[in-house]
């Protein structure tokens, strides 16, 4: 099949035909194709050590049309609330609760539709052994992040380091798919109540980026925890957030912009490998009028004109 | 920023504004036009931040785009009729081609998506410059060709422009958004007149220029960015809060203030022109706009916010801003409608 797809694309020599495999003709025709319509930040992850997914597009489809049709009828429904909240206010609030709130409980788990706004993950991504589950606590009132956190590497030959798990919540989505945004620029302060088991945890926010390169761009701040039958109510303002993208820290550090935040996640890759839990009341804002640090980090010119 | 940059960096952006003006070919109109959107895309970008350098290059692609249609309807005119000159636009093509450039360059509606995202990553300065400055240029060029261009696109151009900053500022929480769709409004009005009076045009640009000024500096002077924090301002500064909301009704156009000027001479004379229906359309649209003015109001001084301080706090240190543009642009803002008579005057 493969081949036949070379040979396919060797006649026609087009450029930008959707494919997933970068091909170099003979030297005679001089061309080298580039084969796919998406770029390579946008194509499905590939495991390492797995063999690329070359299926055609056509071919991933699966078609179901009880599916298509609930989902017109949840789109259709979407759209419909977006033009009726207009009416209401900013975000379907009333003004005077954008003006006068000053704490607002963002998630909260009081039953299980609340679990489907959060994605779980784990090196096992990447073939390692952690395991990472999330279910309901007692009485349906938290989320109970729990695991085993394992950092063997997988043995592909290419990975080298891995133990961590991550709990990150989901992009908000409007009618149609469409990317939505939370605003917290009335806000200065995460405040979360969780009970942990003593380990480090981190903190993650992404925030909405336009480049292709600023993907993996995530504001990261250290969520120390007790341990122990006592809930701990953890206020991190976010001026504290520092920047780093594809886990490095970066030189360049500037402020997290809080009227267009994507997500929140927590992870876990203290490289202790055990068991693991976190579990996690509520997770809010909070508007802290005696916080005015704007950003906690100083940037020094690297090379300053003398 | 270094100094000596910035300073060529904005003496580059008036240049390119003067040679515009300046301009009878449309090659030179289109170099000014590129000289603008070229020396102000460092301006924007100065702070490095994603945001910045977002708004940047969504400005600059726009902008680009717009220049682009500009010289191919330029081309296409000089190919039609071989004029070069701005006046001579008689390829009908070419007019509309030329009008739609320029309804992008402005951010008249439909062509106004780019506004509030662009205005939103910028700081308040450089926002100000933006919606000032950079559409002197366009409107210039746009008001010595208005009378080739087809009149209805002129007039479905600024209803739209007018319905859409009216609706889209509604339901927003940050000042830089409401000052842009503010923007978007505000082109609808200079261009519904700019076929049957430019001087009107220009007079509505004008103390457009002077209230949107005022209201940059005063949230410049602040230091806020949103409703809520522009809720807090009563405490720091009593006096800038009440010019302020002075300044919002005069954006909103209602008298006795200088921004009822245009649109009271904008409506007399689309009622002169025998366009009534068109006429009630624009000052219904503009109630929509007042509708978030006085919100802004509302939240400004009409209600206390949550505060920690519940009374003025003269122990403030003074702000090293200063404070004199901000005076000049709220005095004009307020009060020039007594000067109307000499304003039509100048102008005609």
């Amino acid at each position: 099949m493969a081949v036949s797809k070379t040979t396919l694309k060797t006649l026609f020599g087009v450029y930008g035909v959707i494919h997933r495999q970068t091909l170099l003709l003979p030297s005679t025709l001089r061309c080298s194709v580039i084969l796919s319509s998406r770029s390579i930040y946008e194509r499905d992850y590939r495991r390492p050590g797995q063999p690329p997914d070359t299926r055609w597009p056509w071919q991933k489809i699966q078609f179901d049309f009880s599916k298509g049709v609930e989902g017109i009828k949840k789109h259709i429904g979407l759209l419909k609330d977006e033009f009726v909240q207009r009416w209401t206010g900013p975000e379907g609030r009333p003004l005077i609760d954008h003006m006068l709130e000053q704490t607002r409980v963002q998630w909260e788990f009081r039953g299980p539709e609340s679990l489907s706004q959060w994605v779980v993950s784990s090196d096992q991504e990447i073939g390692g052994r952690s395991e990472a589950y999330i279910k309901l606590g007692k009485n349906n009132t938290t989320c109970m992040l729990y695991g085993t956190l394992c950092s063997t590497p997988p043995r592909d030959g290419e990975t080298r380091y891995s133990g961590y798990c991550t709990l990150r919540s989901k992009q908000p989505l409007a009618s149609f798919d469409r990317k939505k945004y939370y605003d917290w620029s009335s806000f200065n302060t995460l405040h979360m109540r969780i009970r942990g088991d003593g380990r480090p945890w981190m903190v993650n926010m992404s925030a909405e980026t336009f480049f292709s390169h600023q993907r993996d761009d995530i504001y990261s701040y250290f969520l120390y925890t007790r341990g122990g039958p006592y809930w701990q109510d953890v206020k991190i303002p976010f001026s504290k957030f520092f920047l780093s993208s594809r886990g490095r820290i970066q030189d360049d550090q500037h402020v997290l912009w809080l009227d267009k935040v994507k997500s929140i996640g927590f992870t876990l890759g203290d490289k202790a490998d055990g068991p693991f839990q976190l579990e996690i009341d509520f997770i809010g804002l909070c508007s802290d009028l005696a916080h005015t640090e704007e950003f906690a980090y100083e940037l020094y010119k690297r090379n300053p004109e003398v | 920023m270094n100094p000596y940059r910035r300073a060529t960096l904005l003496c580059s952006v008036g240049l390119g504004t003067t040679l515009t003006f300046a301009s009878s070919h449309w090659l030179l109109a289109w170099m000014g036009l590129e000289i603008n959107t070229l020396a102000i895309t460092p301006l924007m970008a100065q702070h490095h931040h994603p945001r910045a350098v977002e708004a940047t290059t969504k400005y600059f692609l726009t902008q680009a785009t717009a220049a682009a249609m500009i010289l191919f309807a330029s081309t296409t005119n000089a190919w039609m009729t071989g004029e070069w000159s701005i006046n001579d636009l008689s390829n009908p093509i070419a007019s509309t081609m030329f009008m739609a450039a320029l309804a992008l360059k402005i951010g008249l509606a439909p062509m106004h998506f780019w506004m509030p995202e662009v205005l939103q990553g910028l700081d308040l300065l450089t926002g100000l410059i933006l919606s000032t400055w950079q559409k002197l240029a366009p409107l210039a060029l746009i008001i010595q060709t208005a009378q080739t261009i087809d009149p209805l696109l002129l007039t479905l151009l600024g209803i739209s422009s007018t319905l859409v900053g009216g609706w889209g500022g509604l339901n927003q929480t940050q000042l830089r958004k409401i000052l842009a769709y503010s923007s978007i409004a505000h082109m609808g009005w200079m261009i519904i007149v700019i076929q049957y009076a430019p001087q009107l045009t220009l007079i509505a640009l004008g103390t457009y220029i002077i209230m949107t000024s005022a209201a940059f500096l005063t949230l410049k002077m602040s230091l806020t960015t949103k409703i809520s924090t522009l809720a807090t301002t009563w405490s720091k500064s009593p006096i800038l809060t009440s010019t302020t909301a002075l300044v919002l009704l005069s954006l909103g156009g209602l008298p006795p203030l200088t921004g009822f000027m245009p649109k009271w001479l904008i409506l007399q004379e689309l009622t002169k022109q025998d366009l009534p229906i068109i006429a009630t359309a624009m000052a219904l649209t503009a109630l929509i706009s007042l509708y978030f003015y006085l919100r802004l109001l509302y939240a400004m001084t009409l209600t206390i916010s949550p505060n920690m301080i519940n009374s003025t706090t003269p122990w403030r240190t003074q702000t090293t801003q200063t404070s004199l543009p901000l005076a000049l642009f709220t005095t004009a803002a307020l009060g020039l409608l007594p000067m109307a008579p000499a304003i039509l005057m100048l102008t005609t």
